[in-house]
């Protein structure tokens, strides 16, 4: 103990022998201070922590540097649940007496851990939400954060106090035993948990007449409690024999009873739902099917119509190409009217001029014995024209010396198609239609032989030959009449 | 009978950890020993006037 006055180390006298202060009151307030100290002690030793408290308290009043009560009241709140409260005391227990304090142990117990802090505060804002709830009469929002509550910090004494008054609220005794009971191991001599629990005992215990009669003798009941529930048996009741036949002829009659209730309830709702079901997967099936065939036959249309386009364009490509897929035509016809140039180079009657004419002509056969003129282009005609027209009646006259030897020498049959190149070489040219009208003759074609000579006479009309063949002429004209 | 509304009225909201220092600081820290000392000191002062 030390003097208030010059802190001193006081003796035992009533008086600070350093300064001389009176310190008679100051020793007798310091000694109250440790004896609610002690007093404090022994209760938190006998677990009652709300006596310790209050001594405790006592003790700080007297004298607020009692570090060992402060540190002690600090323990006691943080058994209580009261987390806050027992950090409060600490720290100033450790600024009272900054080195040598067992309270900076026990702050740094809490703080070392973040998660454990969190932990804590968690569990205060849930029991102070739970409150709330409770003033707003949401009871089972209460109860629910209640349980978390406790989950988090089973040692909260006020939060098995307000779970246990909402179960007494909604009459569940039981559970609110239970709690109290929790309340009562960790706190015994706990007013608010002490009140409580004789109010549950009441509402627990059987009707309590005072009257003890022979009827309620025999019917006393037997009360076993565990845990969770209260089992009340009641004396005098016997339980009835079984037989091995009865057990059995039941069994058999709750089989019968199962199936015909499995049969005439169970089996056609389940049967009517398979069946809807089914239908449902075949209406599906069959929209399906629906879509799939209309996208068939979609597509069917679009493979017809590139089908269409294909074949027009594969005309289109054979007109241009010829029978053995290439532009074949053009490029005889090309090198037709190549040769027809290069032979125009020459001059008129040369051997090489007659020769590149005779190569134009047989290409130009060519060109006509694959490709249908009339259905190739304005272009093509008009350039196979000019040089088929270019070379005629060089053409004509060729064949025609050579048709007319044939026909001088009675080959009518072998005279007749070279004569008919002479003339379509170069129509204008007669000559050639005597000789090809005579050969027709000659071998029986009276009608084509009466046309090639009207044709000659029609070129030819002053000529010698024109009168012979007018004589020709009406000699056929009286044949074919007849 | 126990009625819920006044129990219920016993039941303050707890302290959080953040109101902790708050707290601390309103704490009024005076004992007994203190309310002697000025008294003490009061008497003295009186006594030098």
């Amino acid at each position: 103990m030390f003097c208030y006055n010059c802190g001193c180390h006081l003796s035992e006298h009533d008086y600070c022998t350093s300064c001389g202060a009176d310190v008679a009151l100051y020793k007798r307030i310091m000694i109250l201070s440790n004896l609610f100290y002690n007093e404090g002690l022994a209760r938190a030793g006998l677990r009652d922590l709300t006596g310790a408290v209050t001594s405790l308290r006592q003790s700080l009043k007297f004298n607020k540097n009692n570090i060992e009560a402060r540190n002690l009241l600090g323990l006691v709140y943080f058994e209580m649940g009261e987390t806050v409260g027992a950090l409060s005391e600490w720290v100033i227990s450790k600024n009272t007496r900054p080195e040598k304090n067992i309270a900076d142990d026990y702050i740094n117990m809490i703080q070392a851990s973040a998660s454990r802090l969190d932990s804590i505060n968690q569990t205060i804002k849930k029991y102070n939400q739970a409150l709330v709830y409770c003033r707003q009469d949401s009871k089972d929002l209460a109860v629910i954060q209640l349980r978390k509550v406790l989950s988090l910090n089973p040692k909260f004494i006020r939060a098995h106090q307000l779970l246990a008054l909402l179960y007494m609220d909604s009459e569940q005794w039981d559970k609110a035993k239970r709690e109290l009971v929790k309340c009562a191991d960790m706190d015994r001599n706990n007013i608010q948990t002490l009140t409580y629990m004789r109010e549950v005992d009441r509402m627990l215990a059987p009707d309590e007449t005072g009257k003890i009669s022979r009827r309620k003798d025999r019917e006393e009941a037997v009360r076993y409690q565990t845990e969770n529930e209260v089992l009340i048996q009641p004396k005098g009741v016997k339980e009835p024999r079984r037989s091995g036949v009865g057990t059995l002829l039941n069994i058999m009659l709750g089989l019968v009873i199962g199936v015909a209730v499995m049969y005439f309830l169970v089996v056609p709702s389940v049967r009517t739902n398979v069946l809807n079901e089914s239908r449902q997967k075949i209406n599906e099936i069959s929209n399906e099917s629906d879509a799939k065939n209309n996208m068939i036959s979609d597509l069917e249309n679009q493979i017809k119509e590139i089908e269409q386009e294909t074949a027009r364009l594969q005309g289109e490509l054979e007109r241009y190409a010829g029978t053995d897929g290439t532009l074949q035509s053009m490029d005889q016809l090309l090198v037709a009217a190549g040769k027809y140039v290069t032979a125009m180079q020459y001059s008129e009657n040369s051997a090489e001029r007659g020769q590149y004419f005779q190569e134009t002509a047989d290409m130009l056969e060519q060109i006509k014995a694959g490709t249908v003129l009339e259905e190739t282009s304005e272009s093509f005609q008009n350039l196979y024209k000019l040089v088929f027209e270019g070379i005629g009646p060089y053409m004509s006259a060729a064949y025609y010396e050579i048709g007319n030897q044939l026909y001088l020498t009675s080959k009518f049959e072998e005279a007749i198609p070279i004569l008919e190149k002479a003339v379509e070489y170069n129509p204008d040219n007669g000559d050639p239609y005597y000789a090809l009208g005579r050969s027709y003759d000659g071998v029986g074609r009276g009608e084509e032989a009466l046309a090639a000579l009207e044709k000659f006479v029609e070129i030819y009309p002053m000529r010698d030959r024109a009168t012979t063949a007018r004589s020709i002429i009406l000699r056929l004209q009286n044949e074919l009449a007849n | 009978m126990i009625n819920f509304e006044e129990e219920l009225k016993k039941f303050r909201p707890s302290l959080e950890v953040e109101d902790a220092e708050e707290s601390i600081y309103n704490q009024d820290l005076t004992d007994m020993a203190d309310l002697l000392v000025r008294m003490i000191q009061e008497v003295q002062e009186t006594e030098e006037q």
